[in-house]
């Protein structure tokens, strides 16, 4: 059961898509997410890293189970009151940034507030900070274009933040990297973990993964193992789950 | 979502692609501007027409005969059916005040003495009341039976030494024949005198029925052409010349009296006792109608054609806003990743629909604002091609950009629906 120490809670979930033969996408997990942790997700493809990021990114709705998120039950919600959650409480990046093309660097950070109704000058004051801390200060008036692969991962990042969610997705985020952006944007995840945010990273690569304070293994829907990082390998029965 | 900030989104995206969104907004420009035009055409020349008819004209009634089908103005299908002996005994009816025949005569030129100038139009034949007392800035009424005429400043300015009363104009008519006329008064404009001459200015020769038609009547071979006692000894030869068209002066310009004098010359025409009845039946009617009414026959017209333009307009504007909702629904799917960043950070249905729909609003004002310069500006060169005093219809400007506005919704309503229900997740898939 959800608690004030869990920003996130799933249990029992599951997520079948139906393209002919039923896919279970996931296949009954539950996990806690305590608040300010830092989480890993990995796992082969298609074992259903992205779809859990949905579900506890508020993006999506589980077909069978329960998704609570700061103690509220996502599918009992209105498509609405999701939206505001989301945006609100939680914050993407993605593998490859998703930033809009035609905004600045400061715009695209400002962007989420847009839709909380903030107002400009609230937004611009605020995105530039996020910029300042990321380490673009100089560069807010840039296009994603004329931005490397790197500046453009921060942006995303900074845009996450921007909102001052409890929770920050990062789905694959320097899969698009070379090892020393990589290395500056795992820093800043690890600064901002610092500073008391939930982080959530799905990667492949076990030198991300060691940055978190546990992996969580997905294979086929299913969680295969939690391992603790301080050093103890938490074997997880998924029968035991049921 | 603040408007301000949508509009400057909206915008954004629509300066991102400018030569398409000029394009698209070329339908909204065209129907609106061919709407402005027209408006602006027509109600300069309503306001050229209607600023002309003077009010002592309000009593007068205009007769012709026609096939009932015929379309158009007055006189239009006219056939020649009013003898003098009718005119006068219409006179002679208890309602009417006074009744002329009206008939243009084809002429080939007049000269002052050597000076000779070529006039085919512009001779008109009519009773001495057709020209009203206080339009004449000089002169007198010429007298029926006289070899007299009234003559507008346009004629006498057509000479280089100014023609004035007193003057000897020689007129050639049709076949050559030679005719002398005193001028005796010169009229104050030279716009026509009544709607079956037109409005326009232009020279123009007054002259008595008798003798100048009855004897250009007679020239065709009716008779020996009855001269001077034609109108005097009812049923001379002069009386087989034929009027194309009568105007009856009624008691007085009260909407009764009118009727009553047309009502009476009407029965009058189409009793057996008349000479036109014999004409008259199911393809020959007599129309009698005051210059308001003509103006309005006049103005039906210009109606119809201005349905007809305004018909074609609300095509172009539907195509316009095909266009529109066309382009817009492309610009949705283009732009299915941007809409999926949006939900995914925390854009609401309602945020995303307002986005679209602003562009697509914003893209049909600025045709209608473009749209209606284009038309005033067509609209001005008409009428001054045309000559006509210039009316902008300014609150047509303002229903041209509420047109704009409602084209932009309607057209971005569905796009703008379509982006609105976008699924983030597969949208952020999208390739
Ligand atoms: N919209 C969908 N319709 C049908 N099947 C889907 C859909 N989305 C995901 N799946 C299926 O669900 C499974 C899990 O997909 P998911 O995207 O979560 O994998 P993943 O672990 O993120 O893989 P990768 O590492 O390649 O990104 C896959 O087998 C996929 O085919
Ligand atoms: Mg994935």
């Amino acid at each position: 059961m959800a608690t004030t120490d869990t920003a996130v809670s799933l249990s029992n979930v599951r997520k079948t898509y139906r393209v002919g033969e039923p896919v279970h996408a996931l296949d009954g997990v539950s996990l806690e997410i305590p608040r300010g942790s830092y989480t890993a997700i990995m796992g082969p493809s298609g074992s259903g890293k992205s779809t859990l990021m949905n579900l506890v990114g508020c993006l999506d709705t589980p077909s069978e189970g329960d998704v609570f998120i700061d103690d509220r039950n996502v599918g009992s919600l209105s498509g609405r009151e999701r939206t505001r959650l989301r945006g609100t409480q939680v914050g993407f990046v993605f593998q490859t940034f998703n930033l809009m093309p035609r905004l600045t660097a400061l715009e695209n950070v400002a962007l989420p507030q847009l839709f909380q109704g903030a107002d400009r000058v609230e937004r611009r004051e605020r995105a530039r900070a996020l910029l300042e801390r990321v380490g673009l200060a100089d560069r807010e008036d840039h296009r994603p274009n004329e931005l490397s692969g790197g500046q453009r991962q921060r942006v995303a990042l900074a845009r996450a933040l921007v909102n001052d969610p409890a929770i920050v997705l990062a789905d694959e985020p320097s899969g698009n990297l070379d090892t020393e952006t990589e290395a500056e944007v795992l820093d800043l995840f690890g600064e901002f973990h610092e500073a008391g945010t939930t982080m959530v990273v799905v990667t492949h690569e076990r030198h991300v993964a060691e940055r978190a304070e546990r992996i969580v293994h997905l294979l086929d829907g299913k969680i295969e193992r939690i391992e603790e990082l301080d050093g103890v390998t938490d074997e997880l029965d998924s029968g035991a789950n049921r | 979502m603040r408007p301000g900030a949508s509009l400057r989104l909206a915008w954004r995206s629509i300066r991102g692609h400018k030569l398409r969104s000029a394009l698209t907004t070329l339908g909204v420009v065209i129907g609106i501007a061919a709407v402005i035009a027209f408006v602006t055409l027509g109600a300069s020349l309503q306001a050229g027409i209607i600023g002309d008819i003077s009010p002592d004209d309000q009593r007068n009634v205009y007769g012709w005969a026609a096939d009932p089908d015929t379309e158009g103005g007055p006189l239009a299908g006219a056939q020649p059916i009013f003898s003098q002996d009718d005119l006068e005994s219409v006179e002679e009816l208890e309602e009417v005040e006074a009744a002329y025949g009206y008939a243009p005569i084809q002429s080939q030129s007049v000269s002052d003495g050597d000076e000779q100038i070529a006039q085919g139009d512009g001779l008109i034949a009519s009773g001495p009341s057709y020209i009203r007392e206080e339009r004449l800035a000089d002169g007198r009424q010429f007298e029926m039976g006289e070899r007299e005429a009234v003559i507008n400043p346009a004629a006498a300015e057509q000479f280089e030494e100014n023609v004035t009363v007193g003057d000897e104009l020689t007129i050639t008519v049709i076949g050559g024949e030679q005719t002398t006329v005193e001028v005796v008064g010169i009229t104050d404009s030279s716009e026509g005198l009544s709607p079956f001459e037109g409005f326009e200015s232009s020279p123009r020769i007054y002259v008595p029925t008798d003798p100048y038609y009855v004897e250009q009547a007679g020239g065709f071979g009716i008779g020996d052409g009855g001269g001077e006692d034609g109108a005097e000894t009812n049923g001379g030869d002069g009386a087989d010349a034929r009027f194309i068209a009568i105007i009856v002066e009624a008691e007085s310009t009260s909407e009764a009296d009118i009727d009553a004098a047309r009502e009476s010359t009407v029965a009058y025409l189409e009793s057996d006792a008349a000479d036109a009845s014999e004409f008259l039946g199911d393809d020959l009617e007599v129309t009698f109608q005051t210059s308001t009414e003509l103006l309005q026959q006049l103005q039906d017209i210009l109606d119809l054609l201005q349905n007809f333009i305004v018909g074609i307009a609300a095509i172009s504007l539907l195509v316009g806003s095909i266009g529109i909702a066309n382009i817009m629904l492309v610009s949705v799917t283009e732009r299915t990743r941007e809409i999926g960043i949006m939900k995914a950070v925390g854009a609401q249905n309602r945020d995303v629909l307002g986005l679209f729909l602003t562009e697509a609003v914003i893209l049909g004002i600025i045709g209608a604002i473009l749209g209606t310069a284009l038309g005033l500006v067509a609209g001005y060169l008409g009428a001054w091609y045309i000559d006509l005093p210039l009316v902008y219809p300014y609150e047509y400007v303002a229903l041209a950009i509420a047109v704009g506005i409602l084209v932009g919704i309607l057209s971005g309503l569905y796009p703008a629906w379509r982006a609105a229900r976008t699924d983030p997740i597969d949208a952020l898939r999208y390739e």
